[in-house]
């Protein structure tokens, strides 16, 4: 029996920049070593500048990214305000340790800047909220060992955001070459204060 | 003779009436009005503001408008405080919804959600209906721009231009007088800020006073809805020459 | 037709949630049945009470929610599921993919279980986006073709319905197959 992480598959990373961050997913959605679908995105938007990745049981990141749009939903219309990165992580943590003896069974990266000040924050998660906060990347998903070497090569501080988004596609688009059970095109948003970029890297079709 | 039926919310009087119910219609008849437009490109929503001083804090959140979800804003006549409890409980069922079937909820049955709760208030007793009419504008992809009017009874209906709240008689004979059909945006805002001019005590209105919304369209077809600053409200109505000359009496 | 490895060979693996949406189903059976009639009593029902029909969009989402919330339960349903439908208010179709974990996904052609190994290749090189209905039974015909060569078992045929914007019917499929099905 596959651990229920690697059932789907599925890669996720997230990196400062200088007054900027990225964050990038693949696309694929398979079954063990199946692909059913090269278009099931991981990233999703909670506010002008606040964005989470989640990889891991497919049916966990809808579940658990359909939660937090209803949570932040909730949170925005009661406080008349989009919700802080900051703030988002804690309730990611919070709401993944409710399930601490029957956890969804996701890796979640958060990647956004700070309003006002416009600070880059990223962070990560194991599945019961633990959080992982990094000044420099943040990586889940099946290639998370290929991500962390890419990563530990290509990343450098103060990265401009052309840079940072050179730098993080191919950081993911090398480590999912290398994993088989992630690819299959990625999403890469960057993300600047007045600014957010998203783009679709076709990457390989195999 | 009325007393023996009027202490229950649930209790029908000899002559067919549930007088809990028309106290609570009565109460809604004192506060400020709201009115609401439905144009051919979206809907306006403008409310008249009663507690007004210069010691209040402007900057903070709308009196009498309310957003409920992404395309769907309403108007509240009444008491605020039952007002905050079913909007809350209508900020839930929406997002309930958009958690169960991935979509908005169509406008008609968040209304429908609502006036069902105020319904049980009728029936099957509670201290109290709630004492707010509701004026909802919003947009579903089936049948578009949508306005709503409903009552603490649990009554509904569809409108193309109603009011509610204090003088709403005549607010509602200046709206049937004016309305055109096919209007845009833009007249209705005119007509409701000529409307409420005129059903206010005051002949010339200020920002303070009143508070407006609007839902509508952008070119690429996306929904958005709006609760104005000061700053528009004032452009707005000086635009239709309503606005009090600016004295500084009251700053 | 019956024997002891075939209790039926017409068994419909579909059921219609409304006018413009059909569910087909496999996995366990007694599980697929139930889970079906119950997604179709409450799309019924929605239809009933709200007099609008859901989209087959809310439809596959409704059921991931029920599937996924069954899979969290003491006793989870195993069923995998296609859905296809037609949006009443766009016309546009579209067709779902969800497996027994609730895993959703939009696809444009889908199969469960040895089907997919057989037929995925063949539809990955024949589709394309605008493939008219007459040519999607062409390339179906291809994939039972591919089927009947290669299961071990002898699956007695497809049953094919076709969701159109005027509706769902039947449509004959592979007439002249010499399988018995009925006597």
């Amino acid at each position: 029996m596959p651990s229920p992480f690697s059932i789907n598959g599925g890669a996720c990373v997230a990196m400062v920049g200088k007054d900027c961050v990225a964050i990038a997913c693949d696309l694929r959605l398979g079954l063990q070593a199946l692909t059913v679908s090269n278009n099931f995105p991981k990233i999703f938007q909670y506010g002008d500048h606040v964005f989470l990745g989640l990889t891991g049981l497919a049916t966990d990141v809808t579940t658990v990214s359909d939660l937090f749009r209803y949570k932040v939903n909730m949170y925005r219309l009661r406080e008349e305000r989009h919700i802080a990165p900051r703030t988002f992580a804690n309730l990611v943590s919070s709401s993944l340790y409710e399930r601490r003896f029957g956890p969804w069974f996701v890796s979640p990266v958060v990647a956004g800047l700070e309003p006002k000040t416009g600070k880059p924050f990223i962070c990560g998660f194991d599945s019961i909220g633990c959080i992982d906060f990094a000044k420099d990347f943040i990586v889940s998903g099946t290639a998370t060992d290929q991500l962390f070497g890419m990563c530990e090569s290509l990343w450098e501080p103060d990265l401009g955001p052309d840079e940072l988004f050179e730098t993080i596609s191919q950081a993911l688009l090398n480590a999912v070459d290398r994993d088989a059970l992630s690819g299959w095109g990625a999403h890469v948003y960057i993300i600047e204060k007045d600014k957010v970029t998203k783009r679709l890297l076709k990457g390989r079709q195999d | 003779m009325s007393r023996r039926y009027d202490s229950r919310t649930t209790i029908f009087s000899p002559d067919g009436r549930l007088y809990q119910v028309e106290y609570a219609l009565e109460a809604i008849s004192h506060a400020g009005t709201a009115i609401g437009i439905l144009a051919k490109d979206g809907i306006v929503l403008a409310a008249e503001r009663k507690v007004t001083s210069k010691l209040l804090e402007q900057d903070t959140s709308a009196e009498k408008l309310y957003i409920l979800n992404d395309n769907m804003i309403c108007a509240v006549a009444g008491m605020t405080a039952d007002a905050n409890i079913l909007i809350n409980y209508a900020r839930q069922a929406a997002q309930r919804y958009l958690l169960t079937y991935n979509e908005d909820i169509p406008c008609e049955q968040l209304v429908r959600r609502l006036c069902d709760l105020k319904q049980g208030y009728t029936q099957h007793g509670g201290l109290r209906p709630f004492g707010v009419s509701f004026i909802y504008a919003g947009w579903d992809p089936q049948r578009q721009f949508q306005l709503y009017l409903s009552n603490p009874s649990g009554n509904y209906g569809g409108w193309k231009a109603t009011s509610s709240g204090a003088n709403h008689a005549s607010a509602q004979s200046l709206l049937k007088q004016d309305y055109k059909e096919d209007c845009t945006l833009d007249e209705a805002c005119a007509m409701a800020v000529k409307v409420l001019s005129k059903t206010m005590d005051s002949t010339k209105l200020s920002s303070d006073k009143i508070e407006f919304a609007t839902v509508g369209q952008t070119k690429d077809g996306k929904i958005y809805h709006k609760l104005w600053t000061a700053d528009e409200i004032t452009a707005l109505l000086k635009k239709h020459d309503l606005a009090k000359e600016d004295t500084s009496e009251e700053k | 037709m019956r024997g002891p490895t075939i209790l039926k060979a017409t068994d419909d693996k579909t059921r219609q949630l409304n006018d413009h949406t059909l569910l087909a189903f496999s996995g366990e059976p007694g599980d697929t049945v139930q889970f079906a009639e119950y997604i179709q009593a409450n799309s019924q029902l929605y239809s009933m009470r709200n007099e609008s029909e859901l989209s087959p969009s809310a439809l596959a989402h409704f059921v991931r929610g029920e599937l996924a919330s069954s899979l969290r339960s003491r006793n989870p349903y195993s069923v995998n599921l296609l859905l296809g439908g037609v949006d009443p208010i766009t016309n546009k179709p579209s067709l779902y993919w969800l497996d027994y974990l609730a895993s959703l996904a939009k696809v444009p052609y889908a199969a469960h279980g040895y089907a997919q190994y057989y037929c995925l290749s063949l539809l990955d090189k024949h589709h394309n986006p605008n493939i008219s209905l007459e040519e999607g039974l062409r390339l179906l015909k291809l994939c039972s073709d591919e089927l009947k060569r290669r299961l071990p078992i002898d699956f007695k045929g497809l049953a094919v319905k076709a969701v159109t914007k005027d509706g769902i019917k039947a449509m004959p499929f592979d007439e002249d197959d010499k399988v018995v099905r009925d006597t």
